[in-house]
């Protein structure tokens, strides 16, 4: 080819080649990302669609509005709303990244081996949701998660037409080879690759506890057991809240608390103040409200919509707690605004027609475990330790039912109180055992005698404490050490679980401090 | 701020276009079918008295099958789509609210059902011929319990549905800008001299003069804490504050769902012109609240209760919450001489202790006649507490001063915080009595008799605003003009001023 073919060639465009193999890295990179979106990353959205609140409403946005880019933190949420169906949340997800990479492409006229710069700015926003975690939506605004590709994509798009306005004609790129193209599905694979490996390494707790969120707003305590157990060796706070959630309204509590490891890592994640954050608030709403008390429930969702602005989270909790407490014009105001929001239907239809019917609210099975809980007595919740979920009960003297007396007893075998333990066994004298309280009985008739005079079923439990006694004798200096080798063997044994478990007790400066640096009476 | 108004009014503007968008009748049916059932408006607007001077006030109608609705107020046509809410012209409703000023106004509602258009029982709005001062000061705030994010002083012109910033804190969150405010304060119905806190960041109490402000920083050893709850006097350069040292505790179970307790308070006098601050009452065995001149500035009004703990342990809240139901306020008086600024014997008012009662924010109306007050079954903090309501005592000579409820006012849930308008006809006060949780302002007739008329809430453009707002309207005050003083102004006191520290003479 002389000089004058290749300036010829230089002239043509070459679209066609050039645009299949770009188009076919570009449908790669949709796929991919639309199976990241919805299955890897599907629950952890859906929840952070529960953490956010949009409605067509001037009224209920005035407050987001009026923050700095208001418009688009408006704009983020209602694209969020997808996510109340994680595949069509995810395909948004992709069209959004696909076409900002297609439009980075374009502006930046990028081409050749350079081509692969342009899904830069789409990876560069996986990258930031792997990273964040948690405080993807909580402690955090939840608009930006898409008001930030749907704003760069708009503005590109803009820019892409009037380049083509000003320019007239559209960007011609020369010849690339397929190698180009498969270097760039190669990156694109990378990035993916990367993102789901650092989130891993990261937040490994993510996905199942957002999994079992996901589960408990369908109710399925089967599930969110199972899910806990596949994760048994996690040591995450906020797994075990909502597994002890799902015993307790499958009446295991008693049986598998212990299954699951109960140390509790230290997680990466910031609160409002940018300071590290064990974020211990963030499962505390649902755990008090299955517990029964409803009102520290109300308590800590009032505190969480007024610092992080209204969601369908605390929306929702606010209606069903005041149906639990009979204030039915409350809840209607509540019902009103979930109303505003859409696809909000199935909640609806459930919960509201119990406005001003007490006998409706008894017989839903969730409000009627939840009243069925509440305390007997009147008292203030500072009178308990903190958070109120198993403290509460760890100091609970009178009760209701015998599943309060279960709970409470197995609060103080959580808490290692075996003096407050055995105070509350005596009322189950005669009765059978289950299976943890007869492990914590075991582990108390040790020191007490008169245990086994009282419990003679736990002669076979003596047995087995011995058994565990001389394996994990060699771990007793190193208890951490030991907890991770005997875990496997003994998981679910209490007396495990009163050695090695629950030794660490990381807690770092967060929610706390947070509470009182900006608490007062208002 | 030119970006918050924009989007406001860009917010307006959609409203509106999507409002034409929807069919409303412009003219009364001829033909319909009297109904014996009321309608069913919100807020509940039958048999008020409204001054003259109000904005207009819109209602939201629901009925069940109904596709359109007329409200006929006199000659005063409003329509309304199927969403039921009339947004009525304020130039046709100040007209009507003229012609009809001292006497009363028949209202008719019509539905448009499926079968035919049908009239409801119409109701009478009584129009009186005082007007309400022009402007209410608020505060915004989540009726949360121990944290604030976004909250704000705001003053709403009472016959539009203006509503304007007095002062906001930082919408974003930042450890070194995030601060509350409360306790705004005016100085005899009149913007000219006012207050308010400004706690955590930035803290200090911003006095106003004029368009000028500055922050001072009441603080030294021989007081609890800052002044809390202030009182200007009418015509001095003084300011009377409570000083309290407050907590508070959450039922688990209980009917109430929070209690505010005071475990130490006293009273305080500023002196705004020489910045210094003194003990007007200060005992380890009474908790004095509540402070509030009479229209004479010479006698000083507050609720106090017998403490008690005597030695409170370290945990004090705690210690007090146990006794939280018999901790009963009465209302005393004491007197001041304007020449000496000094304060004479103190003198009970109000025995609500002796009949296992507690009384809390005592104000006098401005022709002294008769006092104003919240009583409930114990505490003070009554918004929070379900048996709070409105009472009044007529001052007069000695024997002749009676005690008694503004029925008409008060309802199951908890009224508290109320205040007068300049000319004693109209009172405003927040109320829990829609929903049990959101505070709301009323405003009420109060006529030369002492008799209170049945209240009207605080009307808006959208009558669904009160329903879907998710804050709580705290500590309104009537004032006849608006606040002057700009907004950037206040925002440079709070963020690039120090607190000027209040010298404390014994």
């Amino acid at each position: 080819m002389n000089k004058k073919q290749h300036k010829e060639a230089a002239r043509r465009p070459h679209t066609s080649k050039v645009g299949s193999f770009g188009g076919v890295t570009l449908l790669f990179f949709f796929l991919l990302a639309w199976l990241w979106a919805s299955w890897w990353m599907g629950d952890v959205f859906r929840v952070a669609y529960e953490r956010s609140f949009f409605a067509p409403d001037a009224t209920l946005m005035h407050w987001l509005v009026q923050k700095q880019m208001g418009w688009m933190l408006v704009a983020g949420r209602a694209l969020l709303t997808l996510w109340r169906w994680p595949l069509a949340g995810g395909l948004l997800v992709a069209l959004l990244l696909t076409a900002a990479s297609w439009l980075t492409g374009r502006c930046l006229r990028l081409s050749g081996c350079l081509l692969w710069l342009r899904y830069v700015p789409a990876t560069g926003w996986l990258m930031w949701t792997s990273h964040v975690g948690l405080n993807l939506y909580y402690m955090a605004e939840p608009g930006r998660i898409l008001g930030v590709p749907a704003l760069y994509v708009a503005a590109l798009a803009l820019l892409a037409f009037a380049l083509r306005l000003f320019t007239g004609k559209p960007h011609s790129r020369p010849a690339a080879s397929w190698r180009w193209a498969v270097g760039e599905a190669l990156f694109v694979v990378l990035c993916f690759g990367l993102c789901v490996w650092h989130q891993q390494a990261r937040h490994p707790y993510l996905r199942p506890l957002t999994r079992m969120q996901v589960q408990l707003l369908h109710d399925d305590f089967a599930g969110m057991s199972a899910t806990a157990h596949e994760n048994a060796d996690l040591c995450n706070r906020h797994v075990a809240g909502y597994y002890a959630i799902a015993l307790a309204r499958t009446g295991q509590l008693a049986d598998r608390l212990f299954d699951i490891r109960l140390d509790f890592d230290t997680i990466s994640a910031r609160d409002y103040h940018g300071w590290s954050s064990q974020c211990l608030n963030y499962h505390v709403v649902d755990c008090d409200y299955h517990a029964g008390l409803y009102r520290a429930a109300r308590h800590y969702v009032m505190e969480d919509m007024t610092m992080a602005g209204p969601s369908l989270f605390s929306l929702k909790y606010l209606a069903k707690i005041a149906l639990l407490d009979g204030d039915w014009v409350l809840a209607r105001k509540y019902f009103h605004i979930i109303r505003k929001a859409p696809f909000e239907g199935p909640f609806l239809r459930r919960f509201e027609p119990m406005a001003g019917h007490p006998e409706l609210v008894q017989a839903d099975p969730e409000l009627a475990a939840v009243l069925g809980m509440a305390p007997p007595l009147h008292t203030f919740e500072q009178f308990h330790l903190k958070p109120a979920f198993l403290g509460y009960y760890a100091n609970l003297k009178v009760f209701k039912t015998k599943e309060a007396l279960i709970w409470s007893t197995m609060a103080c075998l959580y808490a290692k109180r075996m003096p407050d333990f055995l105070q509350r066994c005596g009322q189950l004298i005669g009765s059978s055992l289950p299976r943890s309280i007869a492990e914590g009985l075991a582990i108390a008739a040790v020191k007490e005698p008169g245990v086994l005079k009282a419990f003679p079923q736990l002669e076979m439990q003596m047995d087995f404490l011995d058994g565990f006694v001389r394996d994990s004798q060699p771990y007793m200096q190193d208890r951490e050490a030991g907890a991770d080798v005997l875990f496997e063997r003994y998981k679910g044994y209490y007396p495990y679980y009163y050695f090695f478990g629950n030794i660490r007790n990381a807690r770092k400066p967060g929610d706390d401090e947070q509470r009182q640096n900006n608490a007062g009476v208002n | 701020m030119r970006k918050a108004i924009f989007i406001r009014m860009a917010l307006i503007v959609a409203t509106m276009a999507m409002a034409c968008c929807s069919r409303k009748p412009s003219s009364v049916p001829t033909t319909f079918t009297e109904l014996a059932d009321s309608a069913a408006i919100f807020p509940d607007y039958s048999d008020v008295t409204i001054p003259p001077n109000i904005a207009p006030l819109n209602v939201k109608v629901s009925d069940a099958s109904a596709t359109e609705y007329v409200v006929e107020m006199g000659d005063l046509i409003a329509g309304a789509a199927k969403d039921g809410k009339t947004d009525i012209d304020t130039t046709a409703w100040r007209q009507l609210l003229g012609q009809n000023r001292g006497k009363d106004i028949a209202v008719r509602v019509y539905a448009h059902r499926p079968g035919g258009w049908v009239r409801f029982v119409p109701f009478t709005i009584h129009v009186a011929a005082e007007d309400i001062d022009g402007y209410l000061s608020y505060r915004l705030i989540e009726p949360g319990y121990e944290l604030y994010r976004q909250l704000g002083l705001y003053q709403r012109n009472l016959t539009n549905f203006n509503e304007a910033v007095i002062y906001e804190n930082n919408r974003d969150f930042s450890d070194d800008d995030n601060h509350c405010v409360n306790c705004h304060n005016f100085q005899n119905y009149d913007t000219e001299h006012m207050l308010f806190h400004v706690r955590a960041a930035h803290g200090g109490t911003v006095v106003v003069d004029g368009n000028e402000a500055h922050k001072i920083a009441i603080k030294h050893d021989s007081i609890l804490a800052a002044g809390v709850y202030p009182s200007w006097h009418p015509t001095l350069p003084l300011v009377a504050f409570s000083t309290n040292n407050t907590g508070q505790v959450f039922h688990m179970y209980h009917k109430e769902k929070i209690e505010v307790l005071d475990v130490a308070s006293d009273l305080l006098l500023y002196d705004v012109e020489n910045n210094s601050v003194r003990h007007i009452l200060r005992s380890d065995k009474y908790l004095e609240t509540f402070p509030c001149w009479a229209p004479d500035g010479r006698r000083l009004f507050y609720c106090r209760a017998v403490r008690p703990v005597d030695d409170l342990p370290e945990n004090m809240p705690m210690q007090m919450a146990i006794h939280y139901d018999s901790l009963l306020y009465d209302i005393y008086s004491i007197p001041f001489d304007p020449d000496t600024r000094s304060f004479g014997e103190p003198r009970l008012e109000v025995d609500a202790s002796s009949q296992g009662r507690s009384t809390s924010v005592p104000r006098v109306s401005p022709d002294g006649r008769y006092l104003l007050y919240t009583l409930g079954n114990y505490g003070q903090f009554h918004i929070w507490h379900n048996s709070a309501d409105l009472w009044a005592k007529k001052i007069g000579d000695e024997g002749t001063e009676e005690c008694f409820p503004l029925a008409a006012a008060n309802s199951d849930k908890a009224e508290s915080y109320h205040s007068w308008s300049s000319n004693g006809r109209w009172i405003a006060f927040v109320s829990r009595r829609l929903d049990a949780a959101y505070s709301r302002v009323f405003i009420a007739y109060f006529d030369r008799d002492g008799r209170a008329h049945k209240p009207f809430l605080l009307p808006q453009r959208d009558p669904d605003h009160n329903t879907l707002l998710l804050k709580s309207y705290n500590v309104p005050e009537l004032t006849k003009s608006a606040v002057r003083i700009s907004v950037e102004r206040l925002n440079h006191v709070v963020y690039h001023t120090e607190a000027e520290r209040a010298s404390y003479t014994e």
